[in-house]
């Protein structure tokens, strides 16, 4: 094994209402942490595309193969991978690097019937629930809304930040989801990140909205239609911006919140 | 009639939706606007305020499957959970999910089944859809008579719209209508005709009035300088009912 390093590992899901900016500020959340040196994965469990465009990568699918999963045990889950699979090789090999190192790791799109992509749904969450814990660092993107946040998908992760914009139906959305840390595998700490906010009063107005803290906000910028026309990733595009600049600031912040003692929850 | 109203999450499906309830309203035809989102927030795209948006009950919230499939009818669910929105139109919430861990999303009532099992008679029924195409790819064939597959000048959007015109082309769900909305320039406009290939298209431009009235919860009903929004998706429900 290569050697480990004792640095806390980020593990955080974006979750919020579809469109709000999710998979953009993962996608390059996630690139900036991969160019400080650390191992990062970026989890996409949406079956439409987006962190992938926020990635920079043009790819249409990446699906894991059916084959990889044989039928589990009664009572435990219905599909397992193979007997002696090593999740960090699965990883590797299922995964596609960007060009900052981060590994994109999907289960495929929909193509066909709903049914078609169980397979490479089970492989995925077990390669992600087995990767080694202290060499990785997980930045999740969900599917919009409550479907995929409410029931588990982000088990992986010990944060959740939802991405807000400031209009009633986004603060609708994340009250609901704020209920994720009841749960047994919710997030111990969830916090707010405002998008598009024109002005100081949208913060104050979500935070009192919504009584959790906001860590982050991030400007409307223009760079991001551009980038995504020109299917490059933000950072890539316009990598001194104001965008970049904000995403770059919730780093150290997220790091932050791994000082709040154990016992202590939002 | 049943309408659905897919794309990609922050396109203006619901905000669509809406506005085509109220106008089918308008011309005195019976209508139901279905919130089939487990997030729904059609309420307040319809103007009957935040609150009464976030207590509306699911009508699986309500019934067990077994009665849902055998001991109401479609009106009768809707009478009783649903509440009234402007312009006569009937908002009925398929299926809410309130609480973590809320059981086996492809069990029981889901907003699949009820577009498919059930015949909604005389009523013109709007469903809007949840983001992305997973509810939509589990319709029934033939189950839809006109699909609305909105869509903003984003590459991510259209992308998700070509896949909803490949399903609905695939699972046969009658008249596919586009329905670009934002569009601020002829050059956007190419980009939605260009990736889509497809010449059923209805044009909203950007509007300023939507943008207001998202932020605050309300309809654009009941805002000022709201003609173009509004006037698109008015024609659009003479076209389909009038």
């Amino acid at each position: 094994m290569a050697e480990k390093s004792t640095k806390t590992k980020i593990r955080v899901a974006f979750v919020g209402k579809g469109g709000a900016g999710k998979s953009t500020i993962a996608g390059t959340f996630a690139q900036l942490l991969a160019r400080s040196g650390a191992k990062v994965v970026a989890l996409d469990s949406d079956p439409m595309p987006g962190l992938s465009y926020a990635l920079g990568l043009d790819i249409d699918d990446m699906p894991i193969p059916e084959d990889t999963v044989i039928e589990g045990p009664l009572g435990g889950p219905k599909w397992i991978l193979k007997p002696g699979t090593d999740p960090e090789e699965f990883l590797m090999q299922y995964s596609i690097p960007t060009d900052d190192g981060v590994r994109y790791f999907q289960f495929g799109n929909v193509q066909g019937p709903w049914i078609s992509i169980i397979k490479p749904q089970h492989a995925w969450s077990e390669v992600v629930s087995k990767l080694p814990q202290l060499d990785w660092n997980i930045v999740g993107d969900v599917s919009g809304g409550l479907r995929q946040a409410m029931n588990g998908w982000t088990k992986y992760a010990d944060v959740a930040l939802i991405v807000v914009e400031p209009t009633v139906k986004g603060v609708i959305t994340a009250k609901q989801l704020l209920k994720m840390t009841k749960a047994s595998w919710g997030p111990r700490i969830m916090r707010i990140v405002a998008n598009k906010v024109q002005s100081d009063d949208d913060l104050e107005m979500l935070e009192k909205k919504l009584g959790v803290p906001v860590i982050g906000s991030v400007p409307w910028s223009p760079a991001i239609l551009e980038a995504e026309r020109a299917r490059v990733s933000p950072l890539v595009h316009d990598p001194q911006g104001t965008y970049v600049e904000a995403v770059s600031n919730l780093i150290p912040r997220v790091l932050k919140l791994y000082d709040i003692p154990i016992d202590q929850t939002y | 009639m049943k309408i659905a109203v897919v794309g990609k999450g922050g396109v203006g499906k619901t905000s669509v939706s809406a506005v085509l309830a109220r106008s089918i309203g308008r011309l005195g035809k019976p209508v139901v606007a279905l919130d089939c989102d487990t997030n729904p927030n059609l309420g307040l795209s319809l103007g009957v305020g935040d609150i009464e948006t976030q207590r509306i009950i699911g009508i699986r919230q309500q019934v067990s499957d077994r009665e849902a499939e055998h001991a109401h009818t479609w009106d009768d669910l809707i009478s009783r959970f649903g509440t009234d929105a402007p312009d006569g139109v009937r908002l009925g919430i398929v299926n809410r999910i309130e609480n973590p861990e809320p059981g086996c999303p492809c069990c029981g009532l889901s907003a699949e089944r009820l577009l498919s099992q059930t015949n909604f008679g005389e009523s013109i029924v709007v469903g809007d859809f949840e983001a992305g195409l997973g509810i939509f790819s589990r319709v029934g064939e033939s189950q839809i008579d006109i699909t609305l597959v909105v869509v903003e000048p984003t590459p991510r959007s259209l992308d998700v719209g070509m896949r909803a015109l490949e399903l609905a082309r695939k699972n046969k769900q009658g008249r596919f209508i586009v329905v670009a909305n934002k569009v601020s320039s002829p050059a956007e406009l190419g980009l939605v005709k260009q990736s889509l290939a497809h010449d059923d298209i209805i044009v909203i431009p950007f509007s300023e009035a939507l943008v207001d009235a998202d932020r605050r919860g309300i309809s654009v009903f009941d805002l000022k300088d709201n003609e173009t929004f509004i006037t698109p998706i008015e024609r659009l429900a003479v076209e389909l009912v009038g």
